[in-house]
Parts: C-alpha cells; sequence; structure tokens
C-alpha cells in the first residue's frame, strides 16, 4: 500500500484517487458498489451553513463529451452533516475532506469551526469558485486579494488542512493559486468548472433555468491539465487535481503533470465505482512498473 | 412509504440479446442478464453503451418493460444516446445501473386500477399490468394516447392485459383527442389511477383525480445524470415549496406531491419531448 501513499499538506493519504465534490453525495450512497473507505478520501458536497434547496429545473443537460450543471449548491448544511452523514462515514474510515461553500468570510469561518468541533474531518476544502450561485462563488476565486482573505481567515481558525478550489475563470489563475499559498493554504484543488450554456433550438429555449452551468467531464481535460501544470509549476504546496478524470490513464497524466492527488468527479456519475477503478488500475501500473506513486508526481515536467 | 425490500443495486454490462423495432421511433432492446434482476414495476435503470466513449458521455433513464433474466427497456430515438440504441446489434454491450428509485405503490385492495400512459411513458404501466395478471388481480382498466396511431408501442400488450381505450390527437387510432378528455368518465370513488407520460399529460391526469378525490400515482420523468441520488440534477417541485428527487424519492409518487404549476413541470407551449429519452 505504500507504494501508492501520498502526502498532501501534512495530511498523509493512503492512495491519490479521491472523489470530487458535488459528485460523490456524501460518501454514503455507494454501499451497494464498493467501499469508499478504501480510496485515498472524498471530497464531501458543499457544505454551507445552512441548508439549501439548490437551483430550479433544469439543472444538467449534456454536452459533447461533458455536461452542465447548475445545481446551486444543495445541501444538507453543515450542521445535518455533523449529525447524520459524519458518524457513519467516521466508522467507517472513510477519509472525509470537508467542502465548504459561504458568501462571506464570517460564514467560511463559523463553518469551519463548526467543523473544529468534530472528529472524522481529516481537511477542509474551500470552494471558492462555484459557478452557480449568485453571491460569493466564483466571485471570490477570481480575484487573488480575496482568496488569500478566505484562505487566511480560516488558517487562523483552524489546526485541520486547508485545500482551497480554484476557478478556471481565474485571469490570472497563477496569482490566485500563490495569494492562497501565502495566506496559508496547504494544498491547491484545481479546477473547479468552468461556465457553459446550451440552447435547445426546437424549443427555443435555454436548456439550463439557471441560464449558464459548470462544464464538466472528459471534454475539460485538456485545459484543467493545463492549469494543473502551470499551477504546480508556482507554488511549493501540493496541488489535487481535478478535471474529466475518469480513466486510470486520465489520473496519470496530471500525476505526471505535477500533481500529487487526482479528483474522479463527472465520471462517478455514468460509473458509480469509476474512482475505485481508477485506483486499481493505478495500483496495477505501480506494481508492474515497480514504481510508487511519489515518484511519478512531475515526472513529465 | 412502506417496508417493501428493493433489490440491491448493480452495474453490469450485458450483451443485447436482442432489438425489436416496433414501428416508427420506438425500439424495444432486450439484454441478457445471467444472473436475473429483480427489478420492480415503476423502477428504472440508466442504461449507457458499453463502448460508447467518451460521448455520450452519460446513461439514459429507463423504464423497466421487463425483469429477469432478459430486462428490456422501451425507447423512442430522439437524440444522440437512443439514436445509437435504435442501431444497436444483438451482442452489443451495454452498462445497466438498476434496479432504481421507487416503484409504483402497491395497488389498494379493493380498488380497480385505471392506468394512463402517453407514448413512450406506456413501458412502466406494461411492466404493472403484467405484474398484476400474474399475480391474479382484476383486469386494470387504460387509457394510451398518442399523436397518431404511430405513437402508440406496445398497444398490443396493453390490449391483452387491460381493458383498453385509445385516443389519438388525429383521429388514426381510437377516440379523436387527448388520454385526459375521456379520463373523467372512467374516473369514480372506487377507482385509482396509475400515470405515466408527458408533464403536461399527467398534470391534467393529478387535476382530474385531485377533483374527484381518485388517489393518483404518477412516475416522474426529468433528465439525470447519475440516477442514484448524487448529482441532484432531477429536482420536481413539490407542494410544500421544496423539491424532490426523482431518481430516489421517485419516479413514482404520489401525484399529490407534486406542484405541477412550478419549475419545468409548468404546462408549456410548444412539443413536449420525455427529455429523459434525449
Amino acid at each position: 500500500m505504500t507504494r501508492l501513499a501520498v502526502e498532501v499538506g501534512g495530511l498523509s493519504l493512503k492512495n491519490p484517487v479521491l472523489t470530487a465534490s458535488g459528485c460523490f453525495g456524501y460518501g454514503l450512497e455507494y454501499d451497494d458498489f464498493y467501499d469508499v473507505a478504501e480510496l485515498g478520501g472524498i471530497c464531501t458536497k458543499g457544505l454551507s451553513l445552512h441548508p439549501r434547496a439548490g437551483n430550479p429545473p433544469e439543472r444538467i443537460c449534456e454536452t459533447p463529451a461533458g455536461m452542465l450543471n447548475a445545481i446551486g449548491l444543495a445541501n444538507v448544511g453543515v450542521e445535518a452533516f455533523c449529525r447524520d452523514k459524519l458518524p457513519t462515514l467516521r466508522e467507517r474510515g472513510v477519509t472525509v475532506i470537508a467542502n465548504i461553500f459561504a458568501s462571506s468570510i464570517a460564514d467560511f469561518v463559523t463553518i469551519t469551526e463548526r467543523l473544529n468541533r468534530e472528529t472524522g474531518v481529516a481537511a477542509v476544502e474551500l470552494n471558492v469558485s462555484c459557478p452557480n450561485v449568485s453571491e460569493g462563488g466564483i466571485e471570490f476565486g477570481k480575484d487573488a486579494r480575496m482568496c488569500g482573505e478566505v484562505t487566511r481567515a480560516v488558517r487562523s481558525v483552524t489546526k485541520l488542512p486547508v485545500w482551497v478550489k480554484m476557478s478556471p475563470e481565474a485571469g490570472n489563475i497563477v496569482a490566485v493559486a500563490r495569494a492562497c499559498e501565502e495566506a496559508g493554504a496547504d494544498a491547491i484543488t484545481a479546477i473547479n468548472t468552468i461556465r457553459g450554456m446550451s440552447i435547445d433550438v426546437e424549443q427555443n429555449k435555454l436548456r439550463l433555468a439557471n441560464r449558464t452551468g459548470g462544464f464538466s467531464g472528459p471534454a475539460l481535460r485538456p485545459i484543467a491539465l493545463r492549469i494543473v501544470w502551470e499551477v504546480a509549476g508556482a507554488v511549493s504546496i501540493p496541488v489535487i487535481a481535478i478535471g474529466g478524470v475518469s480513466t486510470t490513464r486520465d489520473a496519470l497524466e496530471f500525476l505526471l503533470a505535477g500533481a500529487t492527488a487526482v479528483q474522479v468527479g463527472t465520471a462517478n456519475f455514468a460509473d458509480p465505482s469509476a474512482a475505485k477503478r481508477v485506483l486499481d488500475g493505478l495500483r496495477a501500473h505501480c506494481e508492474r512498473g515497480n514504481v510508487t506513486v511519489k515518484s511519478l508526481i512531475g515526472s513529465a515536467r | 412509504m412502506s417496508t417493501r425490500v428493493l433489490a440491491k443495486r448493480r452495474l453490469v454490462t450485458l450483451s443485447l440479446l436482442r432489438r425489436e423495432s416496433i414501428g416508427g421511433l420506438y425500439h424495444v432492446l432486450t439484454f441478457e442478464d445471467p444472473d436475473g434482476g429483480a427489478a420492480q414495476p415503476g423502477q428504472f435503470t440508466m442504461v449507457r453503451g458499453a463502448e460508447w466513449g467518451d460521448a455520450p458521455l452519460l446513461p439514459r433513464p429507463m423504464s423497466y418493460l421487463t425483469t429477469g433474466h432478459t430486462p428490456s427497456i422501451l425507447i423512442k430515438v430522439i437524440g444522440e444516446g437512443t439514436l445509437r440504441m435504435g442501431r444497436a446489434e444483438p451482442g452489443e454491450p451495454f452498462t445497466l445501473l438498476g434496479p432504481l428509485g421507487e416503484p409504483w405503490r402497491a395497488p389498494t385492495p379493493g380498488r380497480r386500477i385505471v392506468l394512463v400512459a402517453g407514448g413512450v411513458g406506456v413501458a412502466p404501466l406494461v411492466f404493472l399490468a403484467r405484474a398484476i395478471a400474474e399475480a391474479g388481480g382484476p383486469k386494470p382498466i387504460a387509457i394510451y394516447g398518442g399523436r397518431s396511431a404511430r405513437d402508440l408501442p406496445l398497444d398490443d400488450d396493453l390490449a391483452e392485459l387491460t381493458e383498453l381505450h385509445t385516443t389519438t390527437e388525429d383521429g388514426s387510432r381510437g377516440t379523436r383527442g387527448r388520454v385526459t378528455d375521456i379520463l373523467g368518465d372512467l374516473l369514480g370513488p372506487d377507482r385509482e389511477v396509475f400515470t405515466c407520460g408527458p408533464d403536461r399529460m399527467m398534470a391534467k391526469v393529478a387535476e382530474l383525480c385531485a377533483a374527484r378525490d381518485v388517489p393518483c400515482e404518477v412516475s416522474l420523468e426529468t433528465p439525470m445524470a447519475c440516477g442514484y441520488g448524487v448529482c441532484l440534477g432531477c429536482p420536481v417541485p413539490t407542494m410544500d415549496g421544496a423539491y424532490l428527487y426523482a431518481c430516489t424519492q421517485g419516479p413514482c409518487v404520489d401525484a399529490r406531491r407534486v406542484d405541477w404549476s412550478r419549475g419545468d413541470h409548468a404546462p408549456k407551449k410548444g412539443t413536449h419531448l420525455p427529455r429523459s429519452q434525449t
């Protein structure tokens, strides 16, 4: 197993395969499929201070080799997560990264303080890049100074590792990542979705009620890879890659580019066992080549 | 809602046993499942060609028409995914994730069942009618409508299993008009309705039933990415101002829970497309 282990800013992960926030529920929906404790970790659905119902339908549509979503951060809220979801995850030994969302720095801090009181949270991942909410979200994520402030504020109230999830829409994503690093982030997650649109030409209407939605899936992968490459070359903290990973080969692409771990997102929809499949393939790859994951990280640079 | 035990969900790769073109844009795809499934009427499966690669990316939610060792689905060719399904040859591998969702509730003893079907929405109702027949239950009444005679796939199955009334908008089969034009005459205090079809049709069926205090169960149809409760892409507005998720809290629900006036289920101008089939 040590062949697969990686370190992400003080946090040891038994392997580098994680699942992406918003694409894996709360990790409790997979009992029929596999033991999610086998994964390096899971990133929860974005948690807000209070429960959110999300956007009206239609929320999703398919695009060539990808999809758009405008879920609007529908979630149970941090309190219900701690009460109803976390105890089971903890009991099962799942490595839980709590993805959190707020529209103000104060709320980011409050949510983090609530999570501080629990055991079983391995890290917090700050969603400063949601494209589908009117406040906070992507507007935070485009601004290096704001991202730095959010990171610093959360950093100052918790001992948990702090990951910050980047928007690909930041004009200068390297500057944003550096600002987060300077503010005390332990890792950078890149990338969140990028906003897209789709129109139903027969009905002459937008496919998404929110007009725009976050674009994800295999079609996004080259863009994500380019950004991961740039960020990994610019910061000294680990980069966790996300963007169209559905096979072991995809995961390797990001590791070779310099990512320390990868998150499997959209691929979970078509195949609930996608992350497990990526992990099994990675294990086989490392055994076959007699290499460690650590030795692969950034090896194409 | 009940203590029924639902079968464990599985993701399996199954070989297409046969594809029957049943006229127009409709096909029945039957798969070979060596282990055998145990879907209940009203449950659905997420279907995708195992060799589709990255596009179409997402599986398509499809009601089971039959279960067991030869599970089958009814498709209407509308978009890229169903186009490929409509051309598939025996032996072609497909992934099926299922059984998913809430099945039809058990019919209330003592009530005469009325099935109301629109177009491709007939599949879960044929499954239900067959289950009722196999259990030796009384023959349901069925009303089945479409734009024309070509839009009534599986009408033979319904004719065999139910006391069937058909409607077509162009009058090419049965009564000219819509299912809701004749439903009123078939509703009574001892009746119970199960319906699946276009949203506008189901909204009207629900309204007629509510007005006469007839229980009505609907099978909801929405786009879905996952089908098992994580993408949250299939919200349906409910009367309490919230949403229910069609994949895990449906697709079969009491029609009174749904707020038909809100969101995407509101009656709209233009042609309705059963979106989950696109």
